[in-house]
């Protein structure tokens, strides 16, 4: 009799919590079911380590640059520049090693440097002149598109002959080499996620005692233990499917500092307070005496940086430089955001979010180009899934408001 | 500094609107610890008056003193700086974040400080938040909550308790019972008196007569730009407002600057 009761209150608060937390669970879930489904249809293909590490690889570079443009769609801008922003700069790159003959630390540090400038001319026009970022970026669209093909002009494709730059987007962190145990699996992989659990679980603990002190709606002790069993368990499978593999990936490496150092911006830090206060009540924050201009600034220099980034990504993975690099990666990385839950109104957004919307949408890329399915097909399965995000989003936040 | 020295004082105050003159010279007194309500129609210029003090305007002609001493507020922020805040009519809050965050929104505390990056005291300001609603006798369950799933008058609440968290010396209130219900009118005149209780200063603007009768010592009047009423708040709801209307709308204006400093 006490255990049932105990069932039914247990079941009341894991539904409750659920409910009030939706829209940071929701996309977890969906992540999940889309994975599941494409592991049936594909007979298992789809989890197979390669494909899910080709899968990483292939999300990189749009997903560098949905965490930069979650930033801006939270202050309540777009920017539409960034794709061939991307193309450009990672011509720019190729040029900067075949041409110039910049060794890649050299090349890849301008690269980076010259990303944050046209961010901030963006953050210019936007925050100095005035102009709708819709507007600025636009013109930035037209004008990356036009250097872009200039700087390609001469040759069509650049090929990149660096085996370090090109190690990027299709190399893997090197195996700690003489351990006799676990042949076949990539042991620094392992390690790196057993080390990532005991991390997540350590601070989480930590948190919870420091926030008893004062909130009395901390999370309860079962539901808490079920958050750490579900994100470790989601850690370790995914860490397990890559070290079945070549492990973690350049690419993965690069992803996984960028996510990690921006969520640690937008959720720990003074400036990522600043940016969410700008995009919830612009007017405010000025009275707050939080500088919307200087934060305006900083979100586009740092999108200009991270598509700078994406052009790398890019450019790496296919080892060249070509005339139409960067088409339409500004509207995936748009989608991404929206997928992952960030709002068109702003103040709204998380950047692991985003990275899971990026993974949602090239989940679906992969499992569907497996199964064979029409890629004219293809667009409109990825318009439901983008408009019924975006559906469950606001009916859920219409909830959460009652 | 003595405890007669008015908290503030503004001086022949006066500012025009391409050719509208909206103040023709007003006079402002506020003594410390006092609630002085700043009634008049529309138009009449309270909230440009209130605008000046906070900082949004400038004025064109006059002074204005803090405690005595010869101010220049040149922006919201820099009077934000010497004392004033100023709870706007839309609340200034950020829905998007929570009770703690709003609160401290532009005065985060930082732990740890990395060059251009601080790290936020979470843990600090949640405690600060905690223990200001309490001080203040604020009923919202978690400092954590969004403001958007706040009531309204919970919205008031927190607006007024973010002005005065940071020891200000005048509190201005644009409005604060303005599309509020009954029960949460009567909170916020709760808090108000309770922070009156707690020494503090306050100039409300309000439309409701009978909420700046509740909570005010005294109350002034203004009329087409210029102070028509001066007087402390006394005797009974219905004489009281019965006289304060005929100064609002103009049946009344044998008022003397002379005769208003006395009072």
């Amino acid at each position: 009799m006490s255990t049932k009761r105990f069932k039914t209150s247990f079941m009341k608060d894991v539904s409750k919590t659920l409910r009030q937390n939706i829209r940071d669970w929701g996309m977890y879930i969906a992540l999940l079911t889309i994975m599941a489904i494409f592991t049936i249809t594909t007979k298992g293909v789809f989890i197979s380590s390669r494909n899910i590490g080709n899968l990483i690889d292939q999300t990189g570079y749009i997903a560098v640059l949905a965490v930069g443009m979650t930033l801006v769609i939270v202050i309540r801008d777009i920017d539409l520049s960034v794709g061939f922003l991307a193309g450009f700069l990672g011509a720019v790159a190729a040029i900067s090693m075949v041409s110039w003959h910049l060794p890649v630390y050299a090349s890849i540090p301008v690269v980076l440097g010259l990303g944050v400038l046209a961010g901030l001319l963006t953050g210019f026009l936007v925050a100095q002149m005035k102009i709708p970022a819709f507007v600025a970026t636009l013109a930035g669209w037209l004008g990356y598109r036009g250097a872009l093909q200039l700087a390609t002009m001469s040759r069509g494709t650049i090929i990149i002959p660096s085996d370090a730059f090109n190690a990027i987007g299709n190399g893997y962190i090197p195996d700690i080499p003489g351990i006799g145990i676990l042949p076949g699996v990539h042991k620094l992989t392992l390690i790196l996620g057993v080390v990532a659990i005991a991390l997540f679980i350590i601070s989480a603990i930590n948190n919870r005692r420091k926030m008893r002190a004062y909130d009395s709606k901390v999370l309860a002790m079962h539901l808490f233990i079920i958050e750490l069993v579900f994100v470790s368990a989601l850690v370790g499978a995914i860490t397990w499917v890559l070290a079945g593999y070549r492990g973690l990936s350049w690419t993965g490496v690069v992803v996984l500092i960028v996510v990690i150092f921006y969520n640690f911006v937008m959720s720990r830090t003074v400036l990522g307070r600043h940016i969410y206060a700008v995009g919830g009540n612009p007017e405010a924050a000025e009275l707050s005496g939080i500088s919307v201009k200087k934060v305006t600034y900083v979100v586009f220099a740092s999108m200009g940086l991270l598509a700078a980034l994406s052009g790398i990504l890019f450019a790496s993975r296919f080892k060249s430089a070509t005339t139409t690099a960067g088409t339409l990666f500004e509207l995936d990385a748009i989608a991404a955001a929206f997928v992952g839950g960030a709002s068109p109104s702003g103040g709204v957004g998380k950047v692991t979010g985003s990275i899971v919307g990026a993974f949602v949408m090239m989940s679906l890329t992969s499992g569907m180009n497996l199964m064979g399915i029409d890629i004219s097909y293809q667009y409109i399965v990825k318009a439901l899934v983008l408009a019924g995000a975006v559906i469950f989003d606001i009916a859920a936040r219409n909830r959460a408001r009652e | 500094m003595s405890e007669t020295t008015p908290i503030i004082e503004m001086q022949n105050i006066k500012k025009n609107f391409g050719g509208v003159q909206a103040l023709q010279g007003v006079d402002l007194v506020l003594h410390h610890n006092e609630v002085l309500g700043l009634v008049g129609d529309n138009a009449a210029g309270k909230s440009t008056l209130m605008k000046i003090l906070s900082g949004a305007y400038i004025p064109d002609e006059g002074e204005i003193f803090i405690e005595g001493k010869k101010a220049h507020i040149a922006n919201p922020w820099n009077a934000r700086q010497q004392g004033i805040e100023m709870v706007y009519q839309d609340l200034a809050l950020a829905d998007n974040l929570d009770v703690a965050a709003n609160v401290f929104m532009g005065r985060e505390a930082a732990s740890v400080k990395l060059g251009p990056i601080s790290i936020m005291d979470e843990h600090y300001m949640g405690q600060e938040t905690q223990r200001l609603l309490n001080r203040l006798k604020i009923d919202i369950s978690s400092v954590r909550l969004k403001v958007e799933s706040l009531s309204g008058g919970q919205r008031q609440a927190v607006a007024i308790a973010r002005a005065t968290a940071f020891n200000n010396k005048v509190t201005i209130m644009d409005e604060p019972t303005a599309a509020l219900s009954v029960a949460a009118i009567d909170k916020v005149l709760d808090l108000v008196r309770e922070l009156k209780a707690q020494g503090s200063s306050i100039i409300i603007i309000s439309h409701r007569l009978e909420d700046i009768y509740k909570v005010s010592d005294r109350m002034m009047v203004l009329r087409h730009g210029r102070k028509v009423c001066d007087t402390p708040v006394a005797g009974n709801i219905d004489d009281f407002r019965e006289r304060v209307v005929a100064y609002i709308v103009g049946a009344r204006d044998d008022f003397a600057e002379g005769v208003g400093k006395q009072q």
